[in-house]
């Protein structure tokens, strides 16, 4: 496939396995060298401040980074580089951290955030607990999009968006039809 | 391409459920849940003996289950890259099972639409493919399958963090929901990133078919829920469907706009893609999965005849590398591989008219 024009994968930070946001260009003599790299990768800082501003403001990320979990041995400052979480222990070790680097990467919402500490981010199903969705959510969905297009006056879509929604009535009332004779 | 062993034939028989696929716009969806098993570190901290182990575990659970029709169990390093490619293909996962090796699993069954993988990233992974539109009722196969793994299984899980995955950005519900829709029409009036712009929400992402955001190809989006933690399922369900909805009317609006209008640019695209179809020597899979979008669209303006939806379907799937050579039943040289690709499409552009 790749060597067919589609490309594979997005394309990632060398150091971690975040979008790239900068290519960081080395020209010596005739020699380049090309370091690519997400916004937020501590090696951007360490290549832009160099080692005396590294030094200078990561006095603390130094103590920090001596943090792993216990069980797998995963490290802060792998978590921080984009690294995969080693196993279910790390989520208890690292959780003010997870929950810091899922907002900066918007993979929540601020609301859920912002919940207090000691709360549940969770609010989906526990193991084991059943939550079967009656397909009509499709059908209310499209009674919503069938009054936004009445309200437009757009009458061609609410033909398609009637017919969509017929169809799906008289597909639920043959099903049930059939449960009631006791079909599958 | 010959298969060289059993796990592979299977896979290369893959065709439900594209092989019955005549939608328009909504091409395919997929949900896909990763779990992991208590206790175990994650895959990519596992030894090969552990990770054996919970090919064990989770496919003795799997295997058994009845909703499973004929499942087969295939380790990953029993297969070779193009079968592996195949799968990636068929079901229109942006994630390189190139990188399955010992230690890694995959289950197929005969429906062609349920997934399993094993070990990758994470310890499970259920995905399910449709091409119906019937994302309550696929949610509830895998919720079946899930409950049922979860009895001889217990999942690692927090209170907190929901059910606990390797990439944290996944915990939660650990659901993954996407639509592919073909969104022809928009993108070529020029209309979709205003159309984006007004209904997209943080808690949705959209991409290309192979998961990169930047590379819109065959003019088809893969919308999914960009947040699994925070949300129930129902909600990211009721999420990406509202959002569909939304982009679907818009579309057949878009549609309607050059049926009416019989905009110039847009016939002369349509002709210039027949033309690429009926006379180009060889052929790149990009090039024919977004010519394959503009025939469409010509066949639903009657510029087209000869040639429908399920067929161009069939042909999006078999312009791309492993299914085209899975045709062929025999090895093609790296080489000819454009020109075999022209010449399947001509076949099935045999009896085709621009009608422009």
């Amino acid at each position: 496939m790749s060597e067919e024009n589609i490309p594979e994968r997005p394309l990632e930070c060398s150091e971690c396995k975040k979008p790239i946001a900068v290519i960081y260009t080395e020209i010596a003599k005739n020699n380049y060298v090309y370091t690519s790299m997400c916004a937020d990768c501590p090696e951007l800082q360490h290549r832009l401040h160099g080692l005396s501003q590294n030094e200078q403001t990561t006095s603390d990320t130094v103590t920090k980074t001596g943090v792993a979990c216990g069980n797998c041995g995963t490290t802060l400052q792998a978590i921080l580089v984009g690294t995969n979480l080693g196993c279910p222990n790390c989520y208890e070790v690292f959780k003010d951290l997870i929950v810091a680097e899922l907002l900066k990467l918007q993979k929540i919402s601020l609301r859920t955030a912002n919940t207090k500490k000691n709360l549940p981010l969770h609010t989906g199903r526990f193991p084991g607990e059943i939550t079967v969705f009656n397909p009509s959510a499709q059908l209310i969905t499209l009674n919503e999009a069938l009054s936004k297009t009445l309200k437009e006056e757009d009458y061609e879509q609410a033909a398609l968006l009637r017919d969509q929604i017929k169809a799906l009535t008289d597909k639920s009332s043959t099903k049930d039809k059939k449960v009631q004779n006791g079909e599958q | 391409m010959e298969s060289s062993n059993l796990e592979e034939s299977e896979i290369l028989k893959l065709v439900s459920p594209w092989a019955n696929n005549d939608n328009n716009i909504w091409l395919a969806s997929s949900l896909e849940l990763y779990r992991n098993i208590d206790k175990y570190l994650f895959p990519e901290k596992l030894d090969t003996e552990r990770k054996k182990q919970v090919i064990s575990l989770v496919s003795k659970a799997i295997l058994s289950l009845d909703a499973n029709q004929s499942p087969l169990l295939i380790a990953a390093e029993k297969i070779s890259p193009f079968a592996k490619q195949f799968l990636v293909e068929h079901f229109l996962t942006d994630y390189n099972f190139q990188n399955a090796h010992v230690g890694d699993a995959f289950i197929i069954n005969q429906t062609g639409q349920l997934l399993t993988t094993i070990n990758l990233q994470n310890h499970l992974s259920l995905k399910t493919i449709d091409c119906l539109g019937e994302l309550e009722n696929s949610w509830n196969t895998l919720l079946k399958m899930e409950v049922a793994i979860g009895k001889s299984i217990p999942f690692a899980f927090s209170p907190k963090f929901g059910f606990l995955t390797s990439n944290p950005g996944l915990c939660g519900t650990g659901l993954v929901v996407t639509v592919f829709l073909q969104l022809s029409a928009l993108i070529h009036l020029n209309k979709l990133d205003e159309i984006l712009d007004k209904h997209v929400e943080e808690s949705i992402a959209i991409t290309g078919i192979q998961g990169n955001p930047e590379e819109i190809i065959g003019d088809v989006l893969a919308i999914k829920n960009n947040h699994t933690l925070g949300l129930s399922e129902e909600n990211i369900i009721a999420t990406v469907r509202a959002l569909t909805t939304k982009l679907l009317t818009e579309e057949n609006r878009a549609r309607n706009e050059i049926r009416n209008l019989q905009h110039a640019h847009i016939k002369d695209l349509v002709s210039r893609a027949f033309g690429i179809f009926v006379h180009s020597y060889q052929i790149e899979p990009t090039e024919a999965l977004n010519a394959i979008s503009l025939i469409k669209l010509g066949i639903e303006m009657g510029w087209i005849t000869g040639v429908n939806y399920l067929q161009l379907n069939q042909l999006f799937f078999n312009s791309r590398r492993s299914h085209l050579l899975s045709n062929f039943g025999k090895a093609i040289p790296q080489e000819e591989i454009p020109h075999k690709r022209a010449e399947f499409i001509h076949e099935a552009f045999k009896y085709c008219a621009l009608k422009i």
